[in-house]
């Protein structure tokens, strides 16, 4: 149950980008508190099935079949938001693709693609949002980011760089529109694994909290950055990671 | 090569806890360039034997035994070190406990405890910065360094009085140098990761060091542990000339160990495009 401050009833919320674990459990979460939800990926399956979560919730879900990485296209699937839903409260941006090679063996097309799926995607919805968001003068902007923004890893290369350029878009964001009502953070995310799904023994060792992450864990935070008690927060990437990022 | 003056002639350097570890190795590093070396810490022995490496190396030095805990002793020693050599040009506040002794349950640390690792760690930066500024200020020149830690920027189980008190040394670095940048001081932070030391130290410390030693490297990306002249030509760059623009900067030399920490140390996973879109 989410407690009555976070509620977000009626807001309209927007979850774009491609990725393995979030879009489900934050639609869910949205719906759950209130939301209705828009969903722009790749029409897949796990795109489906968010849809069908925040139905399942009684709110309404607006499936939208996008190429993220298309400015024209992000362009487009943001204006049919705003023509059903009539205003974007909450944007989430979700842009998070795992690619993990020996720097010298990545390809330049390689590097485009993992910039394009976990960077530019969040670049072409806050900028397709950010105009309406002005209008209204009200806006919640959420970036899920990995620590690897902040943290080097052998053969992360081209992950951590786009994730850090998220993180850093986050925070130039937020002081920018530091006045005009719309908050921008982030979401920063530990080791996440599905239920059943293989994992690295060493790294459940390193973990503090000695487990990978739930994706549904980072649910609550959405919600709670998505609230209106926090308009007052902005430019933080705040972790769930069961205190990965608190060690050495 | 005789003919060239050396970088640090005959400047004055107070380092505190200059008897042993990385103040020793500090000592002659910054020695070997020229530099007069005031050496303060409380047991007289080790400061002696320091003193003695100095002189070898062509440079004046005093030993001044100091608790730098107790801001009476530590006023002492600047006017000491005023007295005896005339001037300072830096100070480097080395001192502090390194984690020698066994990480005891929470709820077993005594306030004693906590205080005397907080006060050795942290306080006796403030106070030996403290003494010496209003010279550096009325000079309108000096330097200060701070010795911090890589612990200083993460958590560690069990290590309250250290990890916190190295985290208060990098914001003391700041405030000191934003607070003092216009009287011309400036005021930076050394941040060593794992160093051996314990050559120089007491003899059941080397034995606790020489085990962690072996999983130390574990840690360390670039595969081992460092060596104490890897802080020295750190300290050499911030005493010298070449850092004339630098205040309340962070200078880490811990084998990558900061530029980590979000996996184990050479982990390296290998996940294509295809498999990550899928």
């Amino acid at each position: 149950m989410t407690a009555k401050a976070f509620l977000l009833k009626d807001k309209k919320a927007l979850i774009a980008g491609e990725n393995k674990f979030w879009t489900k459990p934050v639609a869910e979460a949205l719906a759950a508190a209130g939301a209705d939800v828009a969903l722009a990926a790749k029409n897949n399956s796990r795109l489906e099935e968010a849809a069908s979560a925040v139905g399942k919730t009684g709110r309404k879900a607006l499936p939208l079949s996008v190429d993220v990485t298309s400015s024209t296209q992000v362009k487009k699937a943001v204006q049919q938001v705003l023509k059903e839903f009539g205003r974007i409260d909450i944007l989430v941006n979700t842009g998070d693709i795992p690619f993990f090679q020996p720097f010298l063996k990545i390809k330049g097309g390689d590097w485009n693609k993992v910039f394009n799926y976990n960077f530019l995607s969040t670049l072409n919805f806050c900028r397709a949002v950010g105009r309406p968001m002005l209008k209204q003068k009200k806006g919640r902007i959420i970036n899920i980011v990995s620590g690897l923004g902040e943290r080097g890893m052998a053969n992360g290369s081209a992950y951590c760089v786009a994730t850090g350029a998220v993180q850093q878009l986050t925070r130039a964001l937020a002081l920018e529109w530091a006045t005009k009502g719309i908050t921008v953070n982030a979401i920063g995310t530990g080791w996440f694994a599905e239920p059943g799904q293989t994992v690295d023994s060493s790294l459940t060792r390193y973990i503090p909290g000695k487990r990978y992450g739930r994706p549904e864990e980072i649910g609550s935070l959405a919600v709670y950055l998505a609230s209106d008690v926090t308009e007052f927060t902005t430019g933080q990437i705040m972790y769930v990671d069961g205190g990965l990022m608190a060690h050495a | 090569m005789d003919e060239i003056k050396r970088t640090l002639e005959g400047k004055v350097i107070v380092i505190t806890g200059g008897g042993t570890g990385l103040g020793r190795s500090m000592a002659f590093r910054l020695a070997e360039e020229g530099a007069n070396i005031v050496v303060a810490a409380r047991r007289l022995a080790p400061l002696e034997e320091t003193v003695d490496g100095v002189r070898q190396r062509g440079s004046q030095a005093l030993a001044v035994p100091t608790d730098v805990t107790d801001p009476t002793q530590v006023k002492a020693l600047i006017e000491k070190t005023l007295a005896e050599m005339g001037r300072i040009d830096i100070l480097i506040n080395n001192a502090g406990i390194v984690r020698g002794e066994r990480p005891k349950a929470l709820w077993d640390i005594s306030d004693e405890e906590w205080h005397t690792g907080i006060e050795v760690n942290l306080c006796s930066a403030f106070y030996c910065s403290r003494a010496v500024s209003k010279y550096f200020a009325e000079r309108q020149e000096g330097k200060i360094i701070l010795v911090a830690s890589g612990e200083g920027f993460r958590g560690q189980r069990n290590s309250f009085m250290y990890n916190t008190a190295k985290a208060g040394v990098v914001n003391l670095t700041r405030v000191l140098a934003l607070t003092l940048a216009e009287f011309n001081v400036r005021v930076n932070c050394i941040v060593p990761g794992f160093v051996d030391t314990y050559e120089n130290q007491p003899e059941d410390y080397q034995k606790i060091m020489a085990e962690r030693r072996k999983t130390r490297k574990l840690f360390v990306p670039v595969g081992h542990s460092g060596k104490p002249d890897d802080i020295g030509f750190v300290a050499l760059y911030l005493c010298s000339d070449a850092s004339e623009y630098v205040t309340g900067g962070c200078f880490i030399s811990d084998g990558g160990g900061l530029a980590g920490g979000f996996a184990t140390t050479g982990y390296a996973p290998e996940v294509s495009l295809k498999e990550g879109l899928a």
